[in-house]
């Protein structure tokens, strides 16, 4: 039952875009001073903190499947990868755009990236990039054309990724934000027990 | 005979008028009961309403109009930086009203001065002379702004009040220790307690306010009740809630956003639209209240008090000293 849900792509789709909605839901609902206070501030940083979540989350399914190679359901999650991923590039797009609508257009972004450079700036800016070539990427024509061995080396980009994500987001805050540690933590654990498993299976019996 | 000319501040500030405001229910019912400070006195307002009630800030016939439009006040008393209570914006307005008691409050002067002596909140407030009520605009480090209407009196008769030694040169402002009230400071999220410093001119300058309400009432809990420091020309954390120490120093005090990132937070704290906060820049402020796409405005030097101010730190290096 669970792993026929997690092969639906309509499931899948539906979990993505939930996210989106349920930003709407307090808009209209209930009445929140801080999203009034701000808007475009708490709608940014809700799209920023999606992503995030996407991200992590879409890297887990290759180390689960290959610490559960006989598992129907880390299987079923392999089949999303990349709808997942995009989904992460999604958020992170209306993240940016909602950023650069709160502050007016491009001046604060370009002050922040170029005359005065700043870290925590630099490195959403990067991770952007990286997902958005590795969106581009995902289309079926470019994945033949590129050929199987350098598209794999290119997305493996994904990691650093993942890692200035997870920079950008402790940055992002005056304390260190403790949600950072659940949001990218299981995903740690998985890539080192993954790689444990690799190294064993790897030496010569 | 003094000839008064108005203050800068004055004359965009001051003065109430009634639109301003959404309801002042506390202060129609003193006016109603006809109760000015004397009889609020007698009426030991602190029993009747929060500590520091019953102080009706008298207004300034002399400059009807304000050129600030102050802040809803719902974002005013719901979108707060009071670590104490948590760190979300919303926390302070839950978590500071589930039992925190600031009545009674007793504040202390102490240090290098001729006067050391423990207030009631209230009792410091008759002393002083009543309150009067500025509306000041309010720029956080986080890059945005409010206009707030307080309700308070200046620091330099606190000061006077006090009488510092000739060797005092600074003020060391300490707040509340309560970690069973306040969640904050059981989690440890900062240094605790928070503490806070100026220089003893910044002190005396005729800008610096200690505020006791907002919006004509006594200030809410997570505004930093019953007593806060108002800097305007500095960002918002120097702006040290619910104080219970005021200590005159020889030497620069420690504060406590310098104590957690001392290349972030300075001394200082000026507002000041050309020196960068290491993540973003402070060129700009977004308006809190001011709506989805028109709510943003550029920083003005010194918050837009240059006049009042910049005398202070002539030959101080900004950008060294942030």
């Amino acid at each position: 039952m669970l792993e026929k849900l997690l092969r639906s792509k309509i499931f899948i789709w539906t979990l993505l875009v939930l996210p989106g909605l349920w930003l709407a839901w307090p808009l209209f609902v209930t009445h929140r001073p801080a999203l009034g206070a701000d808007p475009l501030k708490f709608i940014y940083l809700h799209f920023g903190f999606v992503a995030c979540v996407l991200l992590a989350i879409v890297l887990t399914f290759t180390p689960l499947r290959v610490l559960f190679p006989k598992s129907k359901l880390a299987l079923a999650l392999n089949r999303h990868r990349r709808l997942v991923g995009v989904a992460s590039f999604a958020y992170a797009l209306l993240h940016l755009t909602a950023y650069l609508l709160h502050e007016g257009g491009f001046r604060t972004l370009l002050h922040d990236a170029f005359e005065k450079p700043k870290l925590f700036i630099l490195a959403g800016l990067a991770t952007f990039t990286i997902l958005l070539v590795l969106a581009v990427t995902s289309l079926h024509a470019l994945v033949r054309w590129m050929g199987g061995k350098r598209w794999k080396n290119l997305h493996r980009l994904v990691y650093l990724a993942a890692a200035l994500a997870a920079y950008h987001q402790i940055y992002a805050r005056k304390l260190f934000p403790v949600q950072v540690l659940w949001i990218f933590g299981p995903l740690a654990l998985l890539e080192v027990a993954r790689i444990l498993r690799q190294r064993s299976k790897a030496r010569p019996a | 005979m003094l000839i008064r000319t108005p203050k800068d501040w004055e004359t965009s500030a001051a003065v109430t008028t009634e639109s301003h405001y959404h309801a002042r229910p506390r202060r129609e019912f003193l006016r109603t009961l006809g109760v000015g400070l004397a009889g609020a006195a007698l009426l030991r307002p602190g029993s009747l309403f929060a500590a520091t009630a019953g102080f009706p800030p008298k207004p300034n016939p002399l400059y009807p109009a304000s050129a600030l439009k102050p802040t809803a006040e719902e974002y005013v008393t719901g979108y707060n930086n009071f670590y104490e209570f948590g760190t979300d914006k919303e926390d302070p307005k839950v978590q500071a009203n589930k039992g925190w008691k600031t009545d009674p409050w007793t504040i202390e002067l102490k240090g290098l001065v001729n006067h050391p002596a423990k207030f009631d909140v209230n009792e410091l407030i008759k002393k002083i002379g009543g309150i009067e009520e500025r509306i000041y605009r309010f720029r956080c480090v986080e890059a945005w702004s409010m206009v707030i209407p307080w309700d308070g009196f200046a620091l330099a008769k606190l000061v006077a009040l006090a009488d510092p030694k000739p060797e005092a040169k600074y003020l060391k402002f300490t707040s509340f220790q309560d970690p069973k009230s306040a969640i904050g400071q059981r989690e440890g999220n900062l240094d605790y307690p928070y503490v806070e410093g100026l220089r003893i001119d910044e002190a005396m300058n005729e800008l610096a306010f200690l505020a006791t309400g907002i919006f004509g009432k006594p200030l809410p809990n997570q505004n930093g009740s019953p007593i806060r420091l108002v800097t305007p020309w500095k960002y918002g954390f120097k702006n040290i809630k619910s104080i219970v120490t005021v200590e005159f120093t020889a030497t620069q005090p420690k504060n406590t956003w310098n104590i957690m990132a001392a290349n972030e937070y300075g001394f200082y704290a000026n507002v000041n639209p050309k020196v960068d906060h290491p993540r973003w820049s402070q060129a700009s402020e977004r308006i809190i209240g001011g709506g989805f796409l028109s709510g943003r405005q550029d920083t003005l030097m010194f918050n837009g008090y240059e006049k009042q101010v910049a005398a202070l730190y002539q030959g101080l290096d900004l950008k060294k000293n942030y």
